[in-house]
């Protein structure tokens, strides 16, 4: 795809020379994914500093069917972000605080806004924005709802799309609507802003949204069980829920081989436990009740001492301060990072029901043992909300490349496993350019025809990002 | 032989600390608590000198607020044998602590007393000095090494200079630097285990010690706030900048 030179020159003018990047040289940041699954090309990088610039952009797109790719912090594992020819608009330049609201518990943001400076700013006002995933020191407000990010707080807080209660979208045709506002109940109509999320850029561009806030948790516990198997993970998950009710915010599973990788590869990082196990439970309560009110700690230990006497703990540690806290925090944050080290890791982001989870383990390993024998299957992630990042290392002694050239073929193997226990091949990445091709394969013929009525209703042309979730 | 290791409960070291808006003080109200981290130190220092059979008993004992209490738990999950809790609810100095801690010394009679070097909250970093003289033991601060020998203990201190090695002979006073260990979690068993462990409770007058206290604080304030950086454009921008604004050059 070439775009017209003309084109380029009259959409540099709209926003005047700080606004737009179009030297090769200063482009790779932009045009790699965090994986390096996909390097991107763009002949102009457009920055606007305002909504009405972002408007006026897309306007002169639509009016000449140029395509157009958004980006927020590029840090999206499915490659949504990258262009292959488009022209990408990069939303780092918006990224004014429009409002913050402590009595309505709200914050309006523009969405190039960094997510940790949201949670900051929720801290000030004494509140908590609770989206937290590992990328969040460079991810963007509109990238995470665009995504509809999930993160570590999704068991208690629910994903992005439980924090959303106001957008403001510029529609593919270069009008905006203007969505944003506090409100926790409005039934007037359909419930649009609904659409905009997780559409990774398919069907508009988000500007700015008013994010729905919460009190300020005074308490935290973090512990770090060992336990028999999956299965008694799901007790435990169970039990812990039925003792603690809503002050279960995270469970996370991880298995004996992801702590090895961690403690082999990443420095300053040490097994809690004196003995090995083969899986183990990160859990945390968090309340919002002050101390004198709710002891969370014999709350914690009430959970910890049912799971050891009923068998489905095996051993543990609790975190006796925050350092520590962060410390268990860095072997689950780790993981990824950790694998790296161990040659070729290819990646699946599914979820089946949690009751499922036992099972599915069981027979997805065999299925990559049956596929590549000798790989090494390092399941973990957020086992309360049934969504399991299921990485495979290589084998020891295969060749690197090898290995990566099975990716699509072991993604079909497992994603076979996970449709067969009613489960999504993407349970929090998205599809972007990555996952079109499992959308045939497992989407039925009338969700799939629904969504493609929906995009080229508000996307006729097919200039906003597309090849994004829907092909054409 | 019994070590004691006094243990105080300070404001987390991860917690960013706000100043009262009367400027009397810290906010503490909802603030999370935990063992200072010496002092975390100096247990597990304990604990390691135990397992290597080099000592029968560890007593921890915390002076402070009925809430302290779960600081001597921590300690005790750790793997400490019994805690005292001196209860008081005044901010006690670290003279009255030392006073408090040479009677207990008295009663208990341990031949290594393991102090943290200072406390993170008022950064004093003076009881375990005052301790030793009131005592008349020899002291081993700053330690990053700590060697039991035959009626002694050899104690490397980390000194501006570099490490320096004394050797002390028993009873003595020894104060943990950060880099003497790694301190243990706390096991789920052993969480359990220390809810049955013995714990005392005193008041300062039962070690017939004033707590009054002999410092006033006149204001607490934050420090000033760092003015935020700038980014240069090229080298003859920043030259001008260091030689016309910050002049330094
Ligand atoms: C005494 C009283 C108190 C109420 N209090 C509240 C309140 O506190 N909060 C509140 O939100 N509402 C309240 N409502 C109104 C509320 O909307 C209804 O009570 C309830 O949610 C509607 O359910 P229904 O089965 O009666 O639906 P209906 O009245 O039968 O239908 C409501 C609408 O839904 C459509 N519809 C119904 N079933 C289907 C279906 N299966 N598929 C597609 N469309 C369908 C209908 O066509 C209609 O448009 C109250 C009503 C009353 C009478
Ligand atoms: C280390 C790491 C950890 C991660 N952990 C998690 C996790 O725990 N949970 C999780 O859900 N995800 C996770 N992710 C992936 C996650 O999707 C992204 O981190 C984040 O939500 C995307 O935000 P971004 O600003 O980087 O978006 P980008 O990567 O820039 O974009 C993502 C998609 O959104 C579109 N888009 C971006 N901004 C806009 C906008 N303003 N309007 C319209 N479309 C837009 C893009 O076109 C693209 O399709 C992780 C990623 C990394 C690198």
């Amino acid at each position: 795809m070439t775009i017209n030179p003309i084109h380029l020159e009259k959409l540099k003018k709209i926003l005047g020379s700080e606004g737009w990047i179009d030297d090769q040289t200063d482009m790779p940041s932009f045009l790699r994914e965090p994986r390096d699954k996909y390097q991107g090309n763009t002949p102009l990088i457009l920055m606007p500093d305002s909504t009405e610039k972002t408007a006026e952009i897309v306007r002169y797109c639509a009016q000449n069917k140029i395509p157009l790719v958004p980006q927020g912090g590029n840090s999206g594992l499915v490659g949504g972000a990258i262009p292959t020819g488009e022209i990408l608009l990069s939303l780092k330049r918006l990224k004014a605080i429009r409002q913050q609201d402590a009595r309505n518990l709200t914050i309006t943001v523009e969405a190039g806004c960094i997510l940790s400076h949201i949670q900051e700013l929720a801290q000030e006002m004494n509140c908590l924005f609770p989206l937290s995933l590992a990328a969040e020191g460079s991810c963007m407000i509109g990238g995470n709802i665009s995504t509809n990010a999930g993160g570590v707080n999704v068991l208690h807080y629910g994903n992005m799309r439980n924090l959303v209660l106001g957008l403001e979208v510029v529609l593919p045709n270069g009008e905006t609507w203007h969505g944003l506002g506090g409100l926790r109940k409005d039934n007037t109509g359909y419930d649009l802003k609904q659409l905009f999320i997780g559409a990774e850029g398919s069907l508009g561009i988000i500007t700015a949204a008013t994010l729905k806030l919460s009190p300020h948790p005074h308490e935290k516990q973090t512990a770090f069980v060992a336990v028999p198997d999956p299965d008694a993970a799901v007790n435990l998950l169970s039990i812990a829920r039925n003792i603690s009710g809503d002050c279960l915010t995270a469970f996370e599973i991880i298995p004996r081989l992801g702590i090895d990788m961690v403690t082999d590869n990443i420095p300053g990082s040490r097994d809690p436990m004196t003995q090995t196990y083969d899986w183990y439970i990160l859990l945390e309560g968090t309340s919002s009740l002050s101390r004198d009110l709710l002891d969370l700690e014999a709350v914690m230990e009430r959970i910890l001492s049912t799971g050891l006497d009923d068998g489905l703990i095996l051993d543990g540690v609790i975190a006796k301060n925050i350092t520590e806290s962060n410390n268990l925090w860095q072997l689950r944050e780790n993981l990824s990072e950790a694998q790296k080290f161990e040659g070729g890791s290819i990646k699946h982001d599914i979820s089946v029901p949690i009751s499922a989870i036992p099972a599915f383990l069981i027979e997805a390993g065999m299925a990559v043992e049956t596929s590549i024998p000798g790989a090494r299957p390092v399941p973990f992630g957020h086992l309360g909300d049934g969504n399991l990042h299921y990485n495979i290392s290589q084998p020891k002694h295969m060749a690197r490349q090898a290995f990566l050239d099975q990716w699509e073929s072991l993604n079909q193997s497992v994603h076979d496993v996970v449709d067969k226990f009613n489960g999504s091949f993407s349970a929090e990445h998205g599809i972007g350019r990555m996952k079109t091709d499992d959308m045939l394969r497992y989407k039925s013929k009338v969700e799939m025809a629904m969504m493609t009525k929906i995009k080229h209703t508000l996307d006729p042309h097919n200039i906003m990002n597309p090849g994004v979730i829907v092909r054409k | 032989m019994k070590i004691l290791v006094p243990v105080k409960r300070v404001i987390d070291y991860n917690v960013k600390v706000r100043v009262k808006a009367d400027n009397t003080g810290v906010e503490l109200a909802n603030v999370k608590m935990s063992m200072n981290p010496f002092d975390e130190i100096a247990v597990e220092e304990a604990l390691r000198i135990k397992e290597a059979g080099n000592a029968e008993e560890i007593i921890v004992v915390s002076i402070g607020p009925a809430q302290a209490q779960e600081t001597l738990r921590t300690a005790l999950a750790m793997g400490a044998d019994r805690a005292i809790l001196v209860k008081t609810d005044d901010l006690v100095e670290p003279l009255a602590v030392a006073k408090i801690l040479k009677a207990i010394v008295a009663e208990e009679t341990p031949e290594l007393v393991i102090l943290g070097k200072q406390a993170i909250d008022d950064d004093c970093n003076q009881t375990g000095q005052m301790l030793a003289a009131l005592l008349e033991w020899p002291q081993g601060t700053f330690a990053s090494e700590v060697k039991l020998g035959e009626g002694t203990v050899n104690v490397t201190r980390e000194v501006d200079g570099g490490l320096e090695t004394v050797k002390l002979t028993l009873p003595a006073v020894v104060t943990a630097d950060l880099r003497l260990n790694e301190p243990r979690y706390a096991s789920l068993p052993n969480i359990m285990k220390a809810k049955r462990k013995p714990l005392d409770t005193k008041e300062p007058s039962d070690y017939g010690v004033d707590t009054a206290r002999r410092l006033t604080t006149l204001k607490v304030e934050e420090p000033a706030k760092r003015a935020s950086g700038i980014i240069v454009e090229n080298i003859a921008e920043l030259v001008t900048k260091l030689r016309d604004e910050a002049g330094v050059i």
